[in-house]
């Protein structure tokens, strides 16, 4: 899709091409519903398997825009999807068979946006997109304008109709209604805009209490069983959303999982290149990170697009929200941090003041982070977070307040600073796809301008995975060469991957055999043969059946082709530069890092790039920023400080 | 030649409706062929290889499941099968295997073997004779093409 800068133009765009995840297990159903999305000119990635569709959201939660799945799959729970799909911040649609009461309130209680009745109808999927303005209204009322009369009179039509499930909406998620994005009230509607304006919810602190509480909750349900909803109720604490629950329980999951590679692997700084930082909240909440991993976190968090988030919009809205409890966050758990000063992290934790340490590291980062991947609705917000800090452009203002708290040590103001300035490298790609979005974000992220334009070659869009982002950033200091080296294989199998208005990622066949077991209730089975299926093929369906086949088996060779590139890559990089820890660090950090970008995909989803082309784009540097990211790793070794001066930030003290 | 493009058109309507008369099409099979242009031109004929497919796996499962040979029939496995079957006859618009499906996950709710085998052996019938129609019915459209001629367009009231 054109990506028009005048927004009324791009707003006229979408739905088209938006890009839809659906899953279902049964084939004919899966290729009708494909064809009934192609019909209404989304783009359409299918697969029969659940366990397929979670990966491919959780590697990249910014290729989708919706997800649509039946709920009855053998091979998983189609409410798993669900979850994972909420916890991304994408809407999922439930489909299914059954129409009665239960199931369907079964789906809509766990959170699902629709519950479609098999067989759905083309008038059905025609309207779904509506689920994606919804849970992106103020970023699209932002972008259509301040004035309504931009909207397209469908649009107009519509979004009041919708309205009212806005709000109630808008009172149900917590989260993605923060602060930081009041300024993003645009007028999609008068309803909404009035409503969203007075319904600010404040961020969640994740104290220690409350995350023991959590934690307790969780323990208590059993790991698996956890679902944020049955949390929630658990935790029983006022306020808080199950959009809250259900992103903490996601990074505590990601923490958990780390824990145990990490006490298998003796936590290594690549075990936590660039793991989001939060791992080390999370940690430290818990009290369980152990102090390697706490040293380690510093440098990767540098460059870690996890930690920038984790960090930046924690220390904006520690500093916006003076009387933020970060006891908790500062208290526990940092007897590790605190005890060794050789760790820059665990002198900034014990250096700094409360106020900025705070526990909002754990809080849903999704609107800060996500102010800063789409600039049309980040712009304001995120100018306003800056503020606060203090009237200064990101790198050296932020350093500055942050240096005006307190004695905070040079390594987290650095740190922060780094990652901001990276935050503007990666949202500088990202915004380039928008004239309207590069201005905002070059405001925001002062030195963005230089780094920028070297990152734009590689043009990742931030919500793409941590990982890649870092990479990108950190490669690029190192050696441009290799970027333009990496990039066209990127592109080419993006290509592939994405070029296809319908990719087929199942990695089941799907039809079957034709053969079925004979001898079983007598005689009976052996009519069941696969004669009469053959005879089908023969007499009508060779041509089809090349078509079907051709379909089918090639595309996810492809697809296969391209993920396997990129694990491939990534683990020859690993060998060559690191130990056999690094490499699995950065596979988890890679798992990890779909995770948070889930927020800034809900965000991205929200400035409306389905185009298939930014996927291509984002894609391509999936793979690339693998590599990168190893190639990173390396340089992550060496030290913050190198690190720093190598992205040239000049401006900024090193650590 | 004219002459003849007219007959096969009109035989490919009647055969249509009759198709549609006698409840082994419904109008999601309608749909099915609305689906289908210039953009995906076999689409109702790949849709239409898929759910056979699918009904002979399908049906070899159920009937696995059935056997008692085994020892006991796990009924929910066979309603698992059903289930899925009722869902790719209806959206290919196969009324009557639908029909049959309905019947059957009766049968296996309430675990009845008879009922079940019975369903089976139906089911079975059922879509084999769908699929020789709808194989008549194909090759009349190519037929009509070959004839170069226009398939038409059947307006099911």
């Amino acid at each position: 899709m054109e990506f028009k800068s005048a927004e009324e133009g791009r707003i006229e765009k979408f739905p088209v091409g938006m890009r839809v995840l659906a899953v279902d297990d049964n084939p004919t159903c899966l290729r009708k519903l494909e064809e009934l999305l192609l019909r209404c000119k989304y783009h359409v990635t299918k697969t029969m398997e659940s366990k397929k569709a979670l990966e491919m959201l959780r590697e990249n939660s910014n290729m989708f825009d919706l997800v649509i799945s039946d709920v009855e799959m053998p091979d998983a729970d189609g409410f798993k999807l669900l979850e994972t799909g909420l916890e991304m911040d994408l809407p999922v649609i439930m489909l299914s068979a059954h129409s009665d009461y239960d199931s369907v309130m079964k789906g809509i209680l766990h959170g699902a946006c629709d519950y479609l009745v098999k067989p759905v109808a083309l008038k059905e999927l025609q309207n779904i997109w509506h689920h994606v303005v919804k849970k992106n209204i103020k970023s699209y009322a932002k972008n259509i304008g301040t004035s309504r009369q931009l909207l397209p009179p469908s649009q107009s039509d519509l979004v009041p109709g919708v309205s009212k499930k806005r709000k109630d909406k808008v009172n149900d998620s917590g989260d993605d209604d923060d602060s930081d994005r009041e300024e993003d009230d645009g007028e999609g509607s008068e309803q909404d805009g009035d409503e969203s304006g007075t319904r600010k919810k404040p961020r969640v602190v994740w104290s220690q209490e409350l995350h023991q509480k959590f934690v307790n909750a969780v323990q208590q349900l059993g790991l698996d069983k956890a679902v944020p909803k049955k949390i929630l109720d658990l935790m029983n604490i006022e306020g808080l959303t199950r959009e809250n629950v259900a992103s903490h329980l996601q990074k505590y999951r990601l923490y958990l999982k780390k824990i145990d590679e990490g006490q298998q692997q003796n936590m290594t700084p690549d075990a936590f290149g660039t793991r989001d930082s939060s791992y080390f909240q999370m940690a430290q909440l818990d009290g369980l990170r152990d102090f390697t991993a706490t040293r380690q976190l510093p440098s990767s968090g540098l460059l870690s697009r996890s930690h920038l988030t984790k960090i930046q919009p924690h220390l904006y809205s520690s500093i916006n929200l003076q009387g933020m409890n970060s006891s908790g966050f500062i208290q526990q758990g940092h007897h590790q941090s605190s005890s060794n000063s050789a760790n820059p992290f665990g002198t900034y934790h014990s250096t700094l003041p409360p106020r900025i340490q705070n526990v909002n590291l754990f809080q849903r980062t999704s609107s800060p982070l996500e102010s800063l991947q789409f600039p049309r609705s980040k712009c304001s917000a995120y100018m306003g977070d800056f503020k606060s800090i203090g009237d200064r452009p990101i790198g050296g203002g932020f350093v500055d307040s942050c240096m005006s708290y307190g004695s905070s040590s040079t390594s987290l103001p650095s740190a922060s600073t780094n990652t901001l300035m990276l935050q503007g490298n990666y949202t500088q790609p990202l915004h380039t796809v928008s004239s309207v979005n590069q201005p905002c974000i070059e405001k925001t992220l002062s030195n963005a301008a230089s780094p920028n334009i070297s990152v734009q070659g590689l043009s990742r869009l931030p919500s793409q995975s941590w990982q890649g982002n870092l990479n990108t950033t950190r490669f690029l200091s190192n050696s441009s060469p290799l970027n333009h080296a990496f990039f066209p294989d990127q592109v080419t199998c993006a290509g592939n991957n994405l070029g296809d208005c319908s990719s087929l990622v199942s990695a089941g066949n799907p039809g079957g055999g034709m053969q079925c077991e004979p001898q079983l209730l007598g005689g009976f089975l052996q009519n069941i043969n696969s004669l009469d299926g053959q005879k089908w093929e023969q007499q009508n369906c060779s041509m089809v059946n090349n078509t079907f086949g051709n379909v089918e088996y090639p595309l996810p060779g492809d697809n296969m082709v391209f993920r396997e590139n990129n694990a491939a890559r990534s683990k020859g990089v690993d060998e060559s530069l690191m130990s056999p820890i690094e490499n699995s660090g950065n596979v988890n950090s890679q798992e990890y890092v779909g995770k948070p970008s889930t927020m800034v995909s809900a965000e991205m989803m929200k400035s409306g790039k389905p185009e298939n082309a930014h996927i291509d784009n984002q894609n391509q540097h999936d793979v690339f920023d693998d590599i990168m990211n190893e190639m990173m790793k390396q340089e992550e070794n060496n030290g913050m400080v190198s690190v720093a001066a190598r992205f040239g930030f000049d401006s900024f003290p090193p650590p | 030649m004219d002459a003849l493009i007219t007959q096969l058109q009109r035989q490919f309507r009647d055969y249509t409706i009759s198709l549609y008369q006698q409840g082994f099409l419904d109008d999601q099979f309608t749909e099915l062929k609305k689906l289908q242009d210039d953009g995906s031109p076999d689409f109702v004929a790949e849709v239409l290889t898929l759910f056979f497919e699918d009904c002979v796996k399908l049906i070899s499962n159920m009937a696995r499941a059935l056997d008692q040979t085994t020892g006991n029939v796990d009924y929910s496995k066979v309603g698992a099968s059903v289930h899925q079957l009722k869902g790719s006859s209806s959206s290919v618009g196969a009324k009557r295997v639908k029909a049959l499906c309905v019947s059957f996950k009766d049968y296996c709710d309430t675990q009845n073997f008879e009922g079940c085998v019975r369903c089976l052996q139906q089911v079975d019938i059922e879509y084999k004779t769908l699929k020789t129609k709808l194989q008549d019915l194909f090759n009349l459209e190519k037929q009509i093409i070959q004839a170069g001629g226009r398939v038409p367009q059947v307006d099911i009231n």
